[in-house]
């Protein structure tokens, strides 16, 4: 792992920690309902200011807080088209698939590329650390998925060809 | 170490009380019910279940003389259990809300009760005789947000809340027919109901855990940015005084005598602020001690050293089994601890009481052993 990723990731961490001090909070808009006020917005009195965090202009990471919820929106790396397309379908794959990881957001934010969404009610279940180590873990991850993915890609493509090819030899 | 009992009831608990003679504690599993549980033998035995509000209950407290409790809901309710033979019996509470309550309290006397709510509203509630039920009186259009936590001055007049909008205020609770007038030594019962006394607007964040100190002189609360503020002659000119702490948020307070307060919050470890001879607060140490995890006795002094530092490290690194042991071994609770209770009678010094978290223990800590904390 290259010195500012672990910067980076170090960083997403910390910020995780602080970040992740969410309580039970009903609704002040509507009556019996209780809802991720960062999904709501409706009173800006119970959100915190969102943290933004670059590695660079590519790779970004958007934290925004509430009172009781916290979304983390996450941008990865996509250095030519082939990673561009890679990405979208294998975290389309993954947000389609959200109920099974719990804390991920069926649509990411705009302008991001997966979103995660994280309630009181996750912290009560779940043990914070290891919670952040999950998101964590899955941003180290991403990236080696999609440049194994690329990998494969290109491998088949080539295997593909050649055999291809052959028939005019 | 000041732990002197752990207790797992649930998986997660929102709040606790306890019975007055502290035989038996009242908890809240983070749904609908209130279970009420009995040492019986060195066991602790459910004992009743109060089953009647139909959303998570947000507070609970056992009043000491009356032997009444009085539960707060998300359903908008709030209802007093009398125990009549063996059974709690419930009686209603027309609070009159249209949000959650969030909080409640009893006053010193017991003859009102306070619920803080969504409603960006407070509710006085007192008992009317002759109507047989609870009448609540609202403070209305003075909280900009949701009122987190409520708290009564000793003189059982003054009310002390705090709320989202992120400032602490102090309201006048005299009503009349309720409070007597003889209690007119000081200026308080000349104030009508509802009147603002005094607005702290000193956190730039949501404050929580609102109390005053057993005299009523100095008044503690928390924001959500790490603080803790103490303010002392509350009226028309008040004095500040606020502490940073390194640590996440905290979520209540308790004087446990006038010039000592442990916090409780985020950080799953109770924290203790003293005031030392002018008056100046600060923060003494954690209770309860997160040790390092040495294996050392087996290995030499300088190696179980290293060990410690790379333990001590290991807190913020990166993902391995070693993070989690070293971040919750030591510490007692290993979630959020949303509430803290005296235990013992109400009286100048506090030397036992429980914490509550969402990790749905109840721990009882005693500060008899902690020596250096009694000097204070």
């Amino acid at each position: 792992m290259g010195s500012t990723l672990r910067l980076y990731l170090t960083c997403i961490r910390n910020t995780l920690d602080a970040a992740m001090c969410l309580q039970n909070f009903p609704c002040q808009e509507v009556e019996r309902h209780n809802k991720p006020e960062v999904e709501l917005k409706t009173s800006p009195e119970l959100l915190l200011n969102p943290v933004l965090i670059c590695r660079n202009e590519a790779e970004k990471c958007l934290i925004e807080t509430s009172i009781n919820s916290l979304r983390i929106s996450l941008k990865v790396k996509q250095a030519d088209e082939l990673e561009n397309i890679l990405t979208k379908k294998f975290l389309r794959f993954l947000s389609m698939r959200a109920e099974a990881f719990q804390v991920l957001r069926r649509k990411p934010v705009q302008g991001y590329d997966i979103s995660f969404l994280i309630t009181n009610y996750h912290c009560e279940e779940m043990q914070k650390q290891k919670l952040i180590d999950f998101i964590v873990q899955f941003m180290e991850d991403i990236d080696k998925e999609i440049s194994e993915l690329k990998m494969s890609v290109n491998t088949r493509g080539r295997l593909v060809a050649t055999e291809f090819l052959k028939q005019f030899i | 170490m000041a732990v002197i009992a752990v207790h797992q009831f649930a998986q997660c608990i929102t709040c606790h009380a306890w019975s007055p003679d502290q035989s038996m504690v009242a908890f809240c599993p983070n749904n609908n019910e209130v279970h009420i549980y009995r040492l019986v033998e060195d066991k602790w035995e459910k004992v009743h279940v109060l089953e009647k509000h139909d959303q998570v209950i947000s507070g609970i407290d056992w009043s000491a003389r009356s032997n009444r409790i009085v539960t707060a809901s998300h359903d908008r309710n709030s209802y007093v259990w009398n125990l009549e033979g063996s059974e709690w019996v419930p009686t209603l509470v027309i609070l009159r809300l249209n949000r959650a309550a969030l909080c409640v309290q009893w006053s010193p006397k017991e003859n009102k009760f306070a619920v803080g709510s969504g409603a960006k509203t407070v509710c006085i509630c007192y008992y009317e005789q002759e109507n047989n039920w609870w009448v609540s009186k609202l403070i209305r259009k003075r909280h900009d947000s949701s009122v987190t936590s409520v708290s009564w001055h000793p003189n059982n007049i003054l009310l002390a809340t705090t709320s989202t909008d992120g400032k602490c205020r102090v309201f006048s609770t005299f009503i009349k027919g309720v409070d007597a007038k003889d209690s007119k030594k000081g200026t308080s019962s000349d104030l009508k109901f509802g009147e603002l006394i005094v607005q702290l607007d000193l956190s730039s964040s949501w404050t929580f855990g609102v109390k005053w100190s057993p005299s009523g002189n100095t008044l503690a609360y928390v924001g959500h940015n790490s603080m803790i503020y103490f303010v002392d002659d509350v009226g028309p000119s008040p004095l500040a005084q606020n502490v940073v702490f390194r640590d996440l948020p905290l979520r209540d307070v308790l004087f446990v005598s006038e010039k000592t307060v442990i916090g409780v919050g985020f950080d799953c470890n109770p924290m203790v602020f003293a005031a030392d001879e002018r008056g100046v607060w600060g923060f003494i140490r954690y209770l309860g001690e997160r040790k390092t995890v040495s294996s050392g006795s087996t290995y030499g002094s300088q190696f179980s050293e290293a060990f410690g530092k790379f333990y001590g490290q290991s807190k913020h690194g990166v993902s391995n089994d070693a993070v989690e042991t070293s971040k919750t071994r030591g510490a007692v609770h290993d979630n959020c601890i949303n509430s803290i209770i005296p235990l013992g009678q109400h009286g100048i010094l506090t030397r036992r009481f429980s914490t509550s978290g969402l990790d749905g223990r109840i721990v009882l800590w005693d500060l008899e052993n902690e020596q250096d904390l009694l000097e204070l």
